[in-house]
């Protein structure tokens, strides 16, 4: 008669007990496996827009643009800087800033004009992949534009659409010119949303009348490479300009995505302290009720050992099923979440401290959000199963026997 | 004079119930000899239960000594007097005590599981048994399948499948109806004089008296007679 066997049919004495356990245990998975996917997904999704879209892993600011962003503060070495940092493994796109007014017949609303090297630009921001409607810049036709959604919604532009651009060009002189809307852009984030216009790097020096220079270098480190040493490398190859991190760049996101991972941590803890409880519960139960027993098998010979084995045998069968059904459960429902999403919000997304998420939320699994889960549930029915399981291996035999 | 397999040496034992001691037992001295067939009886609280309990190592003396096979049950840790228990004691309780998810077979032949017995020694040995005890054919049943007096078989069984040196048996016809309760004694005494197992009941039972070959009645927790035949 082996102890495993013994355990196993223990465990089926009393089915209904069982199987809430069970179930318990399983529900309890299948939600933090679903909700682990789910706030993956929503992070990768967060980060994707803040990084990959608009702000990248690292900026470099001519020394007080941050404060005063003026179109004379610029990064005169922005060309020199690019190839230092593309020699340290970075990869770097220049943008040239600027503020003006845009205007389409008989509407007009301010505007932050933002010209981007189109080729190079790709290489760091995803903003080309977030048009909605027509198509990203081509360098052959720097009479076009890609403007924000909200901008285009307050002028009334459809792309093939003529706009005007107004401004005033570094030499003084009054900027204006016309151009043709290529390119309308999705969720981007706020400030691009509400009055983003972006030109091609030659058609924004002639407007403005800026020959050389930068206002913002976008810098993206290579994969693997953490953000502080990120930005020493690019503090490395900067000089004097002013090199900020996303997270600094973005404090209130940042503290979000930390404050994000403490939620997901507080609803693991949630879930699985529940499940302890109903499994500590059980647990006493079963040794409780079996008292006697346990003092019947102590007294002919069984060990604290062997009684402890066979408690934490019981449990063990019951958290196998429980993590087979949960983890087999998960599978379609994270599959279902990965390919179709839950819709969270309204049709525009949704915008924190100026980034734009799209309405639907996604998973991103990976292996951890299983193993993180079923690791936590493991610990917690370690934790919850040692005390009965060592009451019943310590209990003297006279005491177990006489119990009633 | 043969050492005896099992001792009780000036032995006191004192429970607390509440604010009250109890003195269950007041210097007792027993030692039960290889091949006997012993009873203790005595009115309820003379301590005959108790003194089997501290024979079998299942409880500790307030003082005095508990020797098995010469061995000072005080002097051994935990896990000596488990083994103890599983190679060389037996027991046999009035509730059967048996393991409800367990047969007939798994229950008698779970010492010598835990004895590291082979699976087909332990079948062989335990069929063997079993029929000897009247169970032929009935290796599979679980316990609620088999009647009281067939249980308490099984419990037989069990206490002497590992060929202790003592089977301890507390009250082993208290449950059974007289047929029944023959029946068990008819085993007992046959396993008794074939095969040398050395009884100590403790009971209540005027036929397990009858029958015992050496009735040491205690009172008070103290011997009052010790009579052999």
């Amino acid at each position: 008669m082996q102890l495993t066997s013994m355990a196993w049919r223990n465990v089926w004495r009393n089915k209904r007990r069982s199987w809430v356990t069970i179930i318990a245990m399983a529900l309890g998975l299948w939600v933090m496996i679903g909700y682990a996917g789910l706030v993956r997904g929503y992070l990768r999704q967060m980060e994707r827009q803040i990084l990959d879209v608009e702000v990248g892993d690292v900026q470099v600011h001519a020394p007080g643009f941050r404060d005063d962003p003026s179109l004379y503060r610029r990064i005169d070495d922005a060309a020199a800087i690019g190839e230092r940092l593309g020699a340290a493994g970075f990869r770097a796109s220049a943008r040239l800033l600027g503020a003006g007014l845009a205007a389409a017949e008989d509407n007009s609303s301010g505007a932050q004009l933002i010209g981007v090297d189109v080729a190079k630009d790709a290489q760091v921001s995803a903003v080309h992949d977030a048009v909605d409607k027509g198509a990203w810049l081509d360098p052959k036709e720097p009479a076009g534009v890609v403007v924000g959604r909200y901008l285009a919604r307050t002028l009334e532009l459809a792309p093939g659409d003529e706009l005007v651009l107004l401004s005033q060009a570094s030499d003084g002189s009054m900027a204006n010119d016309l151009y043709r809307v290529r390119g309308i852009l999705g969720p981007v984030g706020g400030g691009v949303d509400r009055g983003g216009v972006f030109l091609t790097e030659a058609a924004f020096r002639e407007l403005m009348g800026v020959p050389s220079g930068a206002h913002r270098i976008i810098v993206r480190a290579p994969e693997g490479m953490t953000l502080p040493a990120a930005k020493a490398g690019v503090v490395a190859a900067a000089g004097q300009a002013e090199v900020m991190t996303w997270r600094e760049l973005l404090p209130v996101l940042a503290q979000m995505f930390d404050a994000v991972m403490g939620a997901m941590t507080m609803g693991f803890l949630v879930v699985f302290v529940a499940v302890g409880i109903v499994l500590l519960n059980t647990m006493l139960m079963a040794v409780f009720e079996r008292i006697r027993e346990f003092g019947v098998l102590k007294a002919i010979g069984f060990g604290p050992g062997a009684v402890l084995g066979l408690v934490l045998l019981e449990s063990a069968v019951q958290t196998a099923l429980g993590v087979g059904i949960g983890a087999g459960l998960s599978l379609p429902t994270v599959w279902y979440l990965q390919r179709y999403g839950l819709q969270m919000g309204p049709d525009e997304g949704i915008t924190i401290a100026g980034v734009t998420t799209s309405r639907t939320w996604y998973a991103a699994p990976n292996a951890e959000t299983w193993l993180l889960p079923i690791a936590v549930l493991l610990f917690v029915v370690g934790a919850a199963v040692i005390y009965p399981a060592v009451k019943a291996a310590l209990i003297r035999p006279i005491e177990a026997i006489r119990h009633r | 004079m043969n050492q005896p397999i099992a001792e009780l040496r000036d032995v006191h034992k004192t429970y607390r119930q509440g604010a009250v001691e109890v003195h269950a037992l007041r210097g007792l001295s027993l030692a039960i000899e290889p091949g006997e067939f012993v009873a203790i009886s005595g009115p309820s609280g003379s301590g005959k239960s108790t003194a089997l309990n501290l024979l079998g190592g299942l409880d500790a003396p307030t003082s005095g000594r508990v020797l098995v096979e010469g061995q000072d049950l005080g002097q051994i840790g935990r896990r000596r007097l488990a083994a103890l228990r599983r190679d060389r004691i037996g027991f046999v309780f009035q509730a059967y005590n048996l393991v409800p998810v367990l047969t007939a077979a798994e229950n008698a032949e779970m010492v010598l599981a835990l004895q590291g017995v082979g699976a087909a020694e332990r079948r062989e040995r335990v069929a063997r048994l079993l029929a000897e005890v009247g169970l032929a054919g009935m290796e599979d049943r679980r316990p609620d399948e088999l009647s009281g007096g067939q249980q308490q078989r099984v419990a037989i069984a069990r206490a002497i499948a590992a060929e202790p040196a003592v089977v301890l048996a507390d009250e082993p016809t208290a449950n059974v109806d007289s047929e029944t309760a023959a029946m068990l004694l008819d085993l007992m005494g046959r396993l008794n004089a074939e095969r040398g197992v050395t009884f100590v009941f403790s009971t209540h039972d005027p036929r397990v008296m009858e029958r015992a070959r050496r009735l040491v009645r205690l009172v008070d927790g103290a011997v009052e007679s010790d009579v052999r035949r």
